[in-house]
């Protein structure tokens, strides 16, 4: 059990995580352009989360992370991310819990899951905006999951140093 | 010494006052200087040559610390005066830049006097996969408005403005799943709709859809903006005609269009705030 002081300062390490994430994505990632495609390492971010906090923590730092996805990047539609993120988060949490325990072998397989999840949903938006793009769609999909798994490590690794930090004493 | 004045100093002087007729009887019938002169002279000589050239070198060495120290000050003074060159050539950079831009936009506003311009350069480009958007340094503070135009210098549409703030505004350009625009072939006048497609997109192309049955357009048809409803401006130009194809069910025509934009390479556009709707 730990107390609140404590609690704060695991989200504080948190976001502080993510924001470097996120300067990692904007400053760097976002020029890179690999077969075509960026790596995009948001939904990973989720997945990562949830795997060390469990589905509930980690679908609720997912909502969060959705909304200011929404807010900064905008999607096919005004809540997309607000609407998927909390459903890959609550995958990786389960997943940790009952079939992998967390380590990189569960952030790579979660972050997977968050993508297909992410993806599934852009194909479903664009299937009811009468894209019948599902060969492209599935693609592109497929190269983002593949170009940006490398980068999630790294992130991977700083998430672990932070979830180490916090559970120390659990 | 006082006795030895006193006692020779008459012969002293004698014999001074005879030296001194010698010499002058000698120096007046001599051509050259007086042999004692010249016996000194011989003498001196060589230190005088010493004299000289260590007087030389240090006068050499003197100039040349001056020299140095006036060189010094002049290389810090060119210095200065070149960082102050610099400067205004950056100045003058910035002005040519402004005067270009300007210039530009000149152009558009002859071409068409009827739009109100706002220049903005492109500070990110999409941030997803699945989009495809750019983001502008202009916002509502500047007037900028939700389905806003936004055009290159040439005047080639871009795409629209979608979601504007205080100092930003996003476009989601013609290629973007969402972009949905009229559309006029101006060699045929035939009326449709440019709209972006997924199929497409990672190929820099947009579709021309919902053609008449009997529209002949040819490759390299020009495709401008129709302005029908008057939510834009008409005779944008979207692209031109790369392919007409048949539909999957093979009923109806559409076309594939390659934008005149350079999309990929934009960093300056212009956002035409507010046209003329044509009559």
């Amino acid at each position: 059990m730990i107390g609140r002081s404590e609690t704060m300062i695991k989200w504080a390490l948190y976001g502080a995580a993510t924001l470097a994430a996120l300067l990692f994505q904007g400053f760097v990632l976002q020029f890179l352009l690999l077969w075509g495609v960026m790596p995009f390492l948001y939904p990973a971010l989720t997945a990562l989360v949830g795997m060390y906090e469990g589905p509930v923590a980690g679908s609720a730092y997912a909502l969060v992370l959705g909304v200011a996805c929404d807010l900064a990047l905008g999607g096919p539609i005004p809540c997309f991310y607000t609407l998927i993120f909390p459903a890959a988060g609550l995958c990786a949490g389960l997943m940790a819990e009952s079939w992998l325990p967390a380590g990189v072998l569960c952030a790579l397989a979660a972050s997977a899951a968050a993508f297909v999840l992410t993806d599934a949903f852009h194909l479903l938006i664009l299937a009811l905006t009468g894209q019948r793009a599902f060969g492209t769609a599935a693609l592109v999909a497929l190269k983002e999951t593949g170009v940006t798994l490398p980068f999630v490590l790294p992130v991977f690794l700083l998430f672990r140093a932070v979830s180490r930090k916090c559970h120390f004493y659990d | 010494m006082k006795n030895f004045l006193k006692r020779h100093g008459l012969w002293v002087l004698f014999a001074a006052a005879v030296i001194a007729v010698a010499m002058a009887v000698l120096s007046y019938f001599s051509n050259t200087s007086s042999p004692l002169a010249n016996l000194t002279g011989v003498v001196a000589s060589p230190f005088r040559t010493a004299y000289t050239a260590v007087s030389d070198w240090i006068g050499d060495k003197w100039a040349y610390y001056q020299d140095y120290q006036e060189l010094k000050k002049e290389n810090k003074a060119l210095k200065k005066k070149i960082a102050e060159m610099e400067s205004q050539v950056r100045q003058g950079q910035t002005a040519s830049d402004e005067n270009d831009r300007l210039h530009k936009l000149l152009n558009l506003q002859e071409k068409r006097p009827e739009f109100r311009y706002e220049t903005a350069a492109v500070t990110e480009r999409s941030s997803s996969n699945w989009t495809s958007s750019l983001t502008l340094n202009k916002g509502t503070s500047q007037d900028v408005k939700v389905n806003d135009c936004v055009i290159t210098e040439e005047g080639y549409l871009v795409g629209i403005v979608t979601r504007v703030g205080l100092n930003w505004c996003t476009v989601l350009t013609v290629l973007d799943t969402d972009a949905s625009l009229g559309a006029q072939v101006f060699r045929t006048s035939d009326i449709g709709v440019a709209q972006g497609d997924f199929n497409l997109m990672p190929q820099g192309k947009l579709k021309l859809s919902y053609l008449p049955a009997k529209s002949s357009l040819l490759n390299g048809d020009l495709v401008v903006t129709s302005g029908l409803g008057g939510y834009y401006p008409s005779g944008l130009v979207i692209g031109s005609v790369d392919a007409v194809q048949l539909d999957d069910a093979g009923a109806t025509e559409y076309a594939t269009l390659t934008p005149e934009a350079d999309l990929a390479n934009l960093s300056e556009v212009f956002i035409i705030k507010s046209f003329t709707a044509a009559g």
